[in-house]
């Protein structure tokens, strides 16, 4: 065991750090010219980055709750990924102060018929004060969930022993049902909310799907980086544990098609006035391009290229993979946004990208600031070495 | 009459390194019984990777194209229906059946297909006359190996002294 109190990464936080506010202070000033278009990228940027760091808390309360004993060597990275919560508290104060220009139930003065109908019909829901309650209650409770499982886990490093193997276990099964809800609605509020007159009630469960997806290919392209460092977890993964993550991400692609096609299904079905609109704007006019470019390229690609056993135990090539799956995530994410500001078609800003790296850059710096002074590893975790000689049949 | 020989040995070590043994001799029929999953078997007794997901993969594809067809054919061409005005061929409406009859045909061939490739239903094997090897599904550890009937005896020796605690030869009756 060479797992080390982590002190490395200087230049990388600088580096990440630097890009993401030169992206962020470019995003600002192009939001001087263009508040929209600032936002709308901004938001993009926003709930990608964000849905990684949840999907990695859900992702650590699941294996908690699952009492995981493989993933016991990737876990102190996975469970430092939701330590960037906070940072995302303080990226969403730009939304929240710029909100009326993105959100068009903020301020209804120019709206007409059933869009001002179902405006004031969900006023009582959709109004600015309960709208940041809401944005500050998600906020505690991911904070506060990230911060205890990460507290305990470290605490053993010093402590051993399985009173807070316990402990770990019982929060990260029991916050499950509250981040379930609090992402559903975080989702509603800051994707769905956008054209007020839409709901699908799974909408909450795409965004998971994706971000949930995210964080795996996250998680691979992490452990591949890592793997000639011997400090780093990467070093110690085997195969199988490459395997294990590579099944994720084939099942995670099933799924987030599964659930991507269901809601298009449902809602394509039954064609009713108040749903189908969303997907009209989104597959009638060019943004249809983009959506059979997902069908493609975030489900049937890496779905195909996936089934390989010899790919999956691969890390490199895993690795791409993941690459591959993030650009198809933040398409997608793109694809569920944009048109809100641009129904015509697709339209490409380079606020996207200056968002998009701004966020990534300023969140990897943190991620990183954060995981230095402690262990790579739970090294006093007590199936530890289980977890390295990990070996399923 | 190929005869099998049938050894017990005590631990998972010895067991994979007679497998290993027996291999490097040319010996080609072998096979290990033990109730709980051995680690590195597959390599011991130098399996190939299996034919099964590639069966099921085209298995799967044909299911999916000819449950989409099937539709096509069937509301598209043979018998359109108007459903709430939609056009007869409309892809989104077709593809939980393609989904469905990919997800049956795959798995049914799987089903089938391992009953072909095991040789079932077979109801009797040689080796259930050996009464010590009933331990096989409760807590030994066994090899098996099918070898013409003049090399059985060297065969039980070499696997006496590669550690085994028991070995029998049975005739293959049948």
């Amino acid at each position: 065991m060479t797992a080390t109190t982590f002190q490395g990464g200087r230049r990388l936080i600088t580096m990440a750090g630097a890009v993401g506010a030169a992206g962020l202070g470019l995003t600002a000033l192009g939001g001087l010219a263009d508040p929209r278009q600032a936002l709308a990228s901004y938001l993009v940027a926003f709930v990608f980055w964000l849905g990684i760091a949840l999907g990695a808390l859900i992702l650590l309360g699941a294996f908690h709750a699952s009492k995981a004993r493989w993933p016991v060597v990737l876990r102190r990275f996975l469970e430092t990924i939701p330590l960037t919560l906070p940072l995302f508290a303080v990226l969403f104060i730009p939304l929240a102060l710029g909100m009326r220009h993105i959100f068009s139930w903020v301020d209804p003065s120019g709206a007409t018929g059933e869009l001002l109908h179902a405006i004031e019909y969900k006023r009582p829901y959709l109004n600015v004060p309960f709208f940041l309650v809401r944005a500050a209650i998600y906020f505690v409770v991911w904070i506060a969930v990230a911060t205890l499982l990460r507290r305990w886990s470290v605490r053993q490093d010093t402590e051993g022993g399985h009173r807070l193997t316990a402990w770990q276990r019982r929060l990260g099964t029991g916050a499950l049902p509250f981040l379930a809800l609090t992402l559903s609605f975080a989702s509603f509020d800051w994707m769905m909310s956008l054209d007020p007159r839409f709901y699908s009630t799974m909408f909450g469960i795409y965004w998971f799907a994706g971000s949930f997806l995210a964080c795996f290919a996250v998680l691979i392209i992490a452990a591949a980086a890592t793997r000639a460092d011997p400090g780093q977890f990467g070093h110690h993964l085997n195969a199988d544990h490459v395997h294990s993550l590579g099944k994720f991400l084939l099942a995670f692609t099933a799924f987030w098609a599964y659930i991507a096609f269901s809601q298009f299904m449902l809602i394509w079905i039954a064609n009713i006035p108040e749903e189908i609109p969303w997907y009209v704007v989104r597959t009638d006019s060019p943004w249809g391009r983009v959506g059979i470019f997902l069908a493609v390229a975030h489900f049937a690609i890496p779905f195909f290229l996936l089934l390989s056993r010899d790919l999956k135990r691969n890390p490199r090539r895993l690795a791409a993979v993941a690459v591959w799956l993030l650009v198809a995530h933040f398409v997608d994410l793109h694809w569920v946004i944009m048109p809100r500001i641009h129904e015509a078609g697709p339209h490409f800003s380079w606020l996207d990208l200056t968002a998009f790296v701004g966020v990534g850059g300023v969140a990897l710096a943190f991620l990183v600031f954060r995981m230095r002074g402690v262990a790579t590893m739970p090294v006093r975790d007590p199936y530890l070495e289980e977890s390295l000689r990990y070996q399923p049949q | 009459m190929k005869r099998y020989v049938v050894a017990e040995f005590a631990a998972e070590a010895p067991l994979l390194d007679a497998a290993r043994a027996l291999r490097a001799d040319g010996q080609t029929e072998l096979d290990l019984h033990s109730p709980v999953p051995l680690h590195g078997s597959d390599e011991a007794l130098g399996l190939k990777r299996s034919i099964i997901p590639r069966i099921a993969l085209v298995a799967g594809l044909i299911g999916a194209v000819s449950g989409y067809v099937m539709q096509w054919y069937l509301v598209g061409i043979a018998w359109p229906i108007n459903v709430g005005g939609r056009p007869p061929h409309s892809p989104p409406a077709f593809i939980p059946v393609t989904f469905e009859l990919g997800i049956l045909f795959a798995a049914l061939t799987i089903f089938f297909g391992l009953f072909k490739l095991w040789g079932m239903p077979r109801l009797h094997h040689p080796v259930f006359e050996v009464e010590a090897f009933r331990s096989a599904s409760v807590d030994g550890l066994w090899l098996s190996t099918a070898v013409a009937p003049e090399v059985a005896e060297p065969t039980a020796a070499r696997l006496r002294s590669l550690g085994a605690l028991q070995v029998e030869i049975v005739e293959d009756a049948s």
